[in-house]
């Protein structure tokens, strides 16, 4: 027995057919756009520029590479790590504005804590209420869910920018609003995925709605949730780092700064200081997913 | 024992984790240390002056025909099919091109990827207890292979796609080629992290006998690998593609022909009401990839 006991078939199979139409889609796509391998190749300048910038990557600069310094400017590393303060303090502040928004959002747009057989009836107030009212507010959060969700935090940026004009704030907010948006609706279905059986019996001993939930529900859902928040803040920080593009003193804003000013040893500062502060969060909310799901 | 002393002992003995519990900590001190120390202006977010942009924004954003005169929805529905004509049906279906391509490329990329970064596979020998152990230098050269594709896995992820198209746009200029590759790179970096992590969770049994009989390490890729992870794979997959979607609207603000594009020039314009028409067009067609995601998927679900 060698390995030609394996029959020669492909091993693909019906998958060949997934796999091709995935494959075909992306030839499509390409066709419209105009795409050629010849693309690929960069233009002169191009390369060029490519070389000069990539070959500091060794050499990272640590004073000021602008022509002209002002006297009293602060030096590149204590610039570089105050953006990169900012950068986790936009993030944090995001983070935490989206986390409050997502719970109540999520707990509003989750159908556990009005569906409830068995105890809803009555046609009393109580149980008009609690079949009118509440599907109503259940369905009103999710829609409210999907539009904040479905327009990116950049964009939200651009919203916020052509409506009020640039207020760091306003950084935070347009972070924070599809954040809590992917929050509520992950929460929404842990909830709604939690094991009912404890909620029923609370439900039966006569405890209310929000008892149920804050006691039998949140915690069923809590190792999850934790575990997610984790993920996202590592995420909040590279689109914290991003807006710094729009003018918010994030690292961003440094990064455009240099690069368009042809500072490359600059740039690969602030570079090095985003990934120091993207892997850092990383490795830690690493760690604590594992710990958490194990 | 009592009920207290019993509800005392459940409490007690309730699982945690001091890691945990201390990361949790330092988070929510993240977030008020962020609030109590961090340049955000409450005042000035609500002050005259931003009010005042904001009710200026509020008249902008109605239709152009319509500002001044009466609601009519006639009026209204010929702004909108003349905007989607002009370039918005246009930007919108290569907003949705870029994002495939780019998926398609960061799917393919991270397969490969996804094989040397499996520790149970780039190593001397997968899956099999060898009965003296191979020389140190060939351990040595397959961890520097493993540990090298995922470090390199790691920084691919760790760059924004916004960053990676900011860089790249001054090499390949604004061309849908740097979008593609920008998501491709992120999205690679991710999809091969998942992709070695299923590897390495895949039951040992069937790779194991595989390889006792002497296959290589592409069969057992082949043969194991995929048919058993491809589901998972497709998931992971569609999952990031409706990311993608999001993405590639938002490229377009670095001049790259999407959607953003035109919501940028629509700013810089002060054409405050195709603004608004064209990010609503970008809530269609990322609901569209959302509802084309979510039916693959559940097809997906489906058959595996």
């Amino acid at each position: 027995m060698g390995p030609d006991a394996i029959p020669r078939q492909s091993p693909l199979g019906m998958r060949a057919a997934v796999l091709l139409s995935l494959l075909a889609a992306g030839g499509i796509s390409l066709g419209y756009l105009g795409v050629a391998i010849s693309d690929l190749t960069p233009s002169s300048g191009g390369m060029a520029t490519a070389w000069k910038f990539l070959s500091r990557a060794a050499s990272p600069a640590f004073v000021s590479e602008a022509r002209f310094v002002p006297a009293d400017a602060p030096p590149l590393i204590m610039i570089a790590l105050d953006a990169a303060w900012n950068t986790l303090l936009t993030g944090a502040a995001a983070m935490g504005l989206s986390l409050v928004m997502g719970l109540v959002l999520g707990f509003a747009a989750s159908s556990a804590w009005w569906r409830n057989p068995g105890v809803d009836g009555g046609t009393g107030l109580d149980g008009v209420l609690r079949r009118s009212a509440a599907p109503a507010i259940c369905a009103a959060s999710r829609l409210l869910i999907i539009l904040m969700r479905s327009i990116h935090e950049l964009m939200w940026a651009v919203l916020f920018l052509a409506a009020i004009g640039l207020n760091n704030l306003a950084a935070v907010i347009a972070i924070a609003i599809p954040y809590a948006g992917t929050l509520a609706k992950i929460f929404s279905e842990l909830i709604d995925e939690a094991p009912r059986a404890s909620a029923r019996s609370l439900r039966g001993l006569g405890a209310s709605g929000v008892q149920t939930y804050c006691v039998a529900l949140l915690p069923c859902a809590l190792p999850d949730l934790v575990a997610y928040a984790f993920y996202r803040f590592e995420c909040v920080l590279r689109s914290s780092a991003i807006l710094g593009f729009f003018g918010f003193p994030t690292l961003g804003l440094y990064i455009r700064q240099s690069f368009n000013a042809t500072n490359y040893g600059e740039v690969w500062t602030f570079l090095y200081a985003l990934l120091a502060l993207v892997i850092l969060a990383d490795t830690w909310s690493g760690a604590v997913r594992k710990r958490v799901l194990a | 024992m009592s009920r207290d002393e019993a509800i005392d002992r459940l409490w007690h003995d309730r699982p945690r984790d001091a890691f945990v519990r201390a990361s949790v900590w330092v988070g929510f001190a993240l977030i008020v240390l962020s609030y109590a120390i961090g340049d955000f202006d409450w005042g000035d977010l609500f002050s005259p002056r931003r009010q005042a942009n904001l009710a200026r924004f509020l008249i902008e954003v109605r239709p152009f025909p319509l500002q001044g005169v009466d609601w009519n929805w006639g009026v209204a529905w010929n702004w909108a099919t003349e905007l989607l004509a002009d370039r918005g049906a246009q930007a919108a279906l290569t907003t949705l091109a870029i994002s495939v391509a780019a998926i398609l490329v960061a799917g393919g990329v991270s397969l490969g990827l996804s094989l040397s970064a499996a520790r149970n596979f780039a190593s001397v020998e997968p899956f099999l207890t060898l009965a003296k152990p191979a020389p140190l230098w060939l351990r040595a050269g397959w961890r520097v292979i493993c540990n090298g594709t995922r470090m390199i896995l790691m920084l691919m992820r760790a760059i924004p796609e916004y960053l990676a198209a900011f860089l790249l746009l001054a090499i390949f200029g604004p061309t849908p080629v740097t979008a593609i590759l920008a998501l491709a790179i992120h999205n690679a970096g991710i999809l091969g992290r998942l992709g070695a992590e299923s590897i390495e969770n895949i039951p040992i049994e069937a790779p194991r006998s595989l390889r006792a009989l002497g296959a290589g390490r592409m069969r057992i890729a082949s043969w194991v690998f995929l048919p058993e992870l491809l589901p998972r794979l497709l998931l992971y997959f569609f999952y990031r593609w409706e990311t993608c979607v999001r993405e590639s609207t938002v490229l377009g603000l670095l001049g790259i022909a999407s959607l953003g594009y035109w919501i940028d020039d629509a700013r810089t314009r002060g054409h405050m009401d195709v603004l608004v028409f064209y990010v609503m067009l970008g809530v269609a067609i990322v609901l569209v990839g959302d509802i084309i995601s979510s039916i693959a998927r559940s097809l997906v679900r489906k058959a595996s």
